[in-house]
Order: structure tokens, then sequence, then C-alpha cells
């Protein structure tokens, strides 16, 4: 096995093994599983009991299929508003032609209660009304909210996962160059793959992530029911997520080792990373915009644009359609930034690595010859 | 045989050192198969900098390092131990995978690397610690594991920055043992140490560096004979004035007076003094390691 396999299997075998690790991907877990049951706790009420005082119980279901309805008689008024008042039922008809509600009557219920009245009524009366037929000539936006649900939750999650992975590449350079463990390890493997096998290693635990909220998310949407209310196209929206982030965290972790090896000590690295966390939470406060407004000049321009387009063009794409040719101009500008990026991070690193004491300054590292 | 010959190297400068600093100004010397060098200077001399050039953690601006007759490159370096100057161990990796990580990144075997790391565990008495996170053990122990990580792969030359510094004197012992029973197996070991008792109780050969330039190299005995004698006699209540003419000067405490006399006949002064009084010692005095490097870097 060569040198870069060794060292990325270290970080694996060593990073998977704490406990920080496992309770991390167990929190995560637990979230997107509540995550992913929360639209349908907090989802419009789909299922009423209603009550009848000397009246014909309504054909609710025919109009509104996807809702249980319930029904109850009750002998008189009095006992009906008292079962209202105690929250037993949320409507009761009277005579039907009075409806009695605690409050303000469900605003679906109530539209409902009317239509299907006033259509009872006028059948009786012989009159008979054809549905209307609906037709959208607009974008499919039946899909639209879990769309924006899924872009939200994806923008947190590339978010938390590259700028968490990036740290952790950071920190393990520091660790590395500020214990001089890095010279040992220099005279036995190349800088290149040194850096190359935290970098792989680290990825490969954030993929490990990634993949468990994927499963995750699936598991628990096809256990609450969810499935059906997926957008179609999820495969694809996963594949390309996890090409997404690969891309996004190869560009930020290479940056965040090559500013991490600026510095001998861990207390430094935040100070150090300063411009690389201020780069990821200014993209993730776009993707988080894009998330609204997946179609606007904003989310087209920067899902061009690498490395934003890292994190904004997964969430352009689980928000809203977008068309190939863009997807693939922006995935070429990115692969050649990360190209550029292992340039410039291996060649700082290099240098700098073996550098121990005071923080070095970026300008003077790349002078150096 | 290992070769260093002429190496030079400046660092860059900084804001207050605009031409950079000499760190190394034409360092040469040589280390036989089983000989003990060692490597002694002040702090910025240039040790540590000539071992990271020889461990190609460094790049000379000039000069270079052979091995056999060869020029040094990455392969035959995958055969060196190396011992870094600050200690360099994951801290919260378990003591015997750290050793057959290092094993297999010097391009063992895995069950190769697993047996190497069952014997020195056991040589260096670390066997029942070997599940242990580093940080869970004490200095000398961590610093076992350091050795233990330079030899794991049975290297050809063994370069040790500092390797005693630190330790307790039994500690100093079994890493001497250690070195030594290296040694005799024929590998070329190069260490440095401020301990100038230590390397001149331990080492065939000695460098000493100053100012990034080797001042002295040789034998200890080779060292001690390139310096002028020094000629100590006690007498015993001696006649006074009994001295008088001979080179040198003379010291009293109570009625024993030593003279320290550098060149001039030694028979005469012999003489001399058995005519003055009772003769208590008289002989050449063998200068110490530290008195040669005094004298060296002065």
């Amino acid at each position: 096995m060569n040198g870069l396999m060794l060292i990325a299997r270290r970080e694996i075998t060593t990073q998977i093994r704490t406990r920080s690790f496992l309770i991390g991907l167990l929190v995560t877990a637990v979230l997107i599983a509540a995550l992913s049951f929360l639209p349908k706790l907090m989802g419009g009420n789909d299922s009423y009991t209603l009550g009848t005082v000397n009246s014909q119980q309504l054909p609710l279901k025919q109009a509104a299929p996807d809702v249980e309805f319930e029904w109850r008689s009750f002998p008189d008024e009095g006992v009906a508003k008292q079962a209202v008042l105690d929250g037993d039922v949320d409507a009761v008809l009277v005579d039907n032609a009075k409806v009695l509600t605690d409050g303000e009557i469900d605003s679906q219920l109530g539209v409902l209660m009317q239509s299907v009245n006033r259509e009872v009524k006028l059948g009786g009366a012989g009159v008979s009304i054809a549905p209307l037929q609906m037709q959208s000539v607009g974008a499919d936006t039946r899909y639209q909210a879990a769309r924006t649900g899924i872009a939200v939750i994806l923008t947190v999650l590339l978010f938390m996962l590259v700028l968490g992975q990036a740290v952790m590449v950071a920190m393990g350079v520091v660790e590395e160059k500020g214990s001089r463990i890095v010279e040992i390890l220099l005279s036995t493997v190349r800088p290149w793959q040194l850096l190359g096998g935290k970098i792989l290693g680290l990825g490969v635990l954030g993929l490990i992530n990634l993949l468990t909220v994927v499963v995750v998310g699936l598991g628990a949407a096809a256990m609450s029911g969810m499935f059906p209310d997926l957008p179609p196209g999820m495969p694809g929206l996963i594949a390309a997520v996890l090409v997404w982030f690969v891309l996004g965290y190869a560009f930020f972790a290479t940056l965040a080792a090559a500013l991490g090896s600026l510095v001998s000590r861990q207390e430094e690295v935040n100070t150090v990373l300063t411009p690389l966390t201020m780069l990821i939470m200014a993209t993730y406060f776009v993707a988080f915009y894009v998330t609204n407004d997946p179609t606007g000049t904003v989310a087209t321009v920067l899902s061009h644009i690498p490395p934003f387009s890292s994190m904004i063009m997964p969430v352009r794409m689980a928000a809203a359609e977008v068309p190939m040719w863009q997807v693939g101009v922006s995935m070429v500008a990115m692969v050649l930034a990360v190209v550029a990026m292992l340039a410039f991070g291996a060649k700082v690193y290099q240098r700098a690595v073996l550098r121990t004491g005071a923080r070095l300054k970026l300008g003077d590292v790349l002078r150096a010859k | 045989m290992l070769e260093i010959s002429e190496l030079r190297k400046r660092f860059a400068g900084g804001p207050d050192a605009p031409g950079g600093k000499v760190a190394l100004d034409g360092v040469s010397f040589s280390v036989r198969p089983g000989e003990m060098f060692g490597f002694v200077g002040a702090n910025g001399a240039g040790k540590t900098t000539t071992m990271r050039i020889v461990m190609g953690v460094l790049q000379p601006d000039s000069g270079s390092v052979s091995w056999q007759g060869r020029p040094l490159g990455y392969d035959a370096r995958q055969r060196f131990g190396y011992m870094p100057e600050e200690r360099g161990l994951y801290q919260k990796m378990r003591v015997a995978e750290q050793i057959e990580y290092f094993g297999r990144l010097h391009g063992l075997s895995g069950p190769a690397t697993k047996k190497a790391t069952d014997d020195l565990l056991e040589r260096l008495a670390l066997t029942e610690r070997r599940n242990d996170a580093v940080q869970a053990l004490s200095l000398g122990n961590q610093q076992r594991v350091q050795l233990a990580v330079a030899l794991v792969h049975d290297p050809e030359v063994l370069v040790l920055d500092e390797p005693f510094s630190g330790l307790d004197p039994i500690a100093v012992d079994s890493l001497a043992t250690a070195l030594q029973e290296r040694c005799r197996g024929g590998v070329p070991v190069i260490f440095s140490s401020h301990q100038l008792e230590l390397v001149e109780r331990l080492c065939d050969s000695v460098g000493i560096v100053s100012a990034g330039r080797m001042v002295a190299t040789g034998t200890v005995s080779d060292l001690r004979a390139a310096e002028s004698k020094t000629l100590r006699v006690v007498v015993r209540d001696p006649a006074p004035g009994w001295a008088e003419g001979l080179p040198g000067a003379v010291t009293v405490h109570g009625d024993r007076h030593t003279l320290r006399a550098v060149g001039g006949d030694d028979q005469e002064i012999l003489r001399r003094a058995v005519k003055a009084g009772h003769v208590e010692h008289f002989g050449v005095e063998q200068p110490t390691l530290t008195e040669i490097f005094k004298e060296a870097v002065a």
C-alpha cells in the first residue's frame, strides 16, 4: 500500500473511533429523521371530527378524498355545543343550516363545508355542476414545498460538513506541524502524499456522514409515508449532491490545509482560518437566499462561480429545475478551480509546513524560493 | 559510509534579517558503519539543520549527502531512522498502532511490522502499554515510543536529534544501550546532544559545530591530543618559591601547592618538585570534552 493510502487510512481509523465522530453522526441522524417527520406533524390538518344535530352528513369525502372525516350525531344543540367546547369535535352542523365551532372555523374545513353544502342543495334542486378542471400552464409546483425543504436541509448540511471537515484538515495539519511528526512523515513520504492522504481520509469521513444523512432521511421519509410527496429525480439529485460535496470539500479542505500550515499552534488555527470561514459563511448565506429564490439572477450567476457554485448549484438543483448545460458548465469551472487550489495548496503546504514557530505570512511563503 | 560534504544553507530573512541567516557554512563529516557520531554545538549552531538536510526534510543550498558512495535519495532514506528535535508523536493514537503506522510508512509489510512492533515493545518494556494512548504515557515512556518509531523498520542509519534530552539517568542508560546495540550491528548512528559527558562516554567520534561551521571533528582522543597538554603537580609543604621560573601558575590550598604548567620540560619540573617537598600528584590532565568544546567554539 502506498503512502497516500496509509495516511488516508490512519485518518479514517483514528477519527472514526473517537466519541465525537460517533456522537456527531448520531445527532445528525436523529435531527434528519426528526426533520423528515416534521412536515407530517406541522402540515395541514388532514382529519376532522364533525357532528350533526338533526342534519344530513355532508359528502365531504367526495370533495376532499385526502382528508379523513369522522361523524357523530348529537341529540340536541346543547349537547353538541358542549362537545365543541370540550374539543371532542371540530364543528357541528345543526339543522342543515348552521355550523357550531369553538372560535373561528378551520378555513379549509369552512370552505369545504360551504361549497359541499351549496352543491348538495343545488343537486337537490336538480342543478348539477361540473367541477372545474384545474390546469397549470406554469412550472410544476406540486413539489415546491418539498423541494424547498430539501434545499434548506441541504444548505445546512453542506455548510456544516464542508466547514467541519475543512477545519479538521487544518487542525490535523497543525497537529503534525506543531509536534514535528511532519518531519518523520516527510522523511518517509512526499508532501503531496501527506497532504493528499489527509484530505482524502477526512473527505471519506465527510462522505460517510453525508450518506448517513441520505439513508436516514430517505428511510424516515418512507416510514412517515412522505415518499409520494418527494419530487421526481431524487436519485439524480443525491448523486449530484455527492459530487458537489466532493468538489466543494476538495477546494475548501485544500485551502484549509494551506492556511493551517502557516501556524504551529492549535490556538492559532481559528485566526488563520478566518478568510476560509468567511468565504464558507458567505456561500452559506447566499445558498440560503437561493432556497427562496432558486431561479433569480443571484442564483443563476453564483451557481456558476467557483467556489460558491459547489454549494449553490446543488441547492438550486434541489429547489428548482436547472438546465443540464448550466450544471455541466458550472461543474467544469469548479473542477478547474479545485485543480488550481490543489496546486496552490500543495505549494504553500510544502514550503510552510516545516517552518515551525511564529505564524508565517502567506505572501512570504509564496515569495520564498 | 555516510558522507556529508560542504553543506551550505541560508534561510530567507524576515523583516529583522533582510539578508537572511546563514545556518550552515560548509559542514562536512562522515560516519562509518558501526560508528557512533556525537554532534555537539551551541544552540543555533546548525546541528538540527544538518540533520534535517540528511533526512531530506530540508534542501541544502549546496553541498551533498551520500550513502554507500551514492547520492542519498528518497528511496535510500526510507531505510533511515529519524528522531526529530521536538518529539513527534500522535498524542491520541495508541502506542502499538503508532509504531506499526510508521513501520508501514517505511515500507514494511503488515506482518513484518507487527512482528517488529511486538519485539520493540518487549525490548523497551512497553508491552503492557501497547493499547494506551500516547498522551497517557510518562515523558520517558513517550521517548521510548519515539525511539521505537525510529527503530521499527530496522534502519540502516540512525539520525537522532537530542535523543537524551529530558530523560532521567536510568532512561538515558537504556536508550544508550539500545543505540550501542544498533551500532554494534553495523549501523552508523548520529546523534546530537548538549550532555557532553554522555557524548564523551558513548561516541567513537565527535563533531563540534559552531556558527554553521564544523570547527573540530575526530575521535575524542584525537581531539584531546590536539589540545595543548596541561601538567598538574601537587606538592605538599614545599620550600617557598620552589616553582619560580617554571611555566604556569601555582595555587595554594593549606599546605598543598598545585602547579598547572603548559609546555616546559616535564622532567625538570618533576625534579624541582621532588626537591621542594612531598609530591602527591604528577600527571598530564586529560581535557574533558567540555573543555575541548569551549576551546573550539571560543
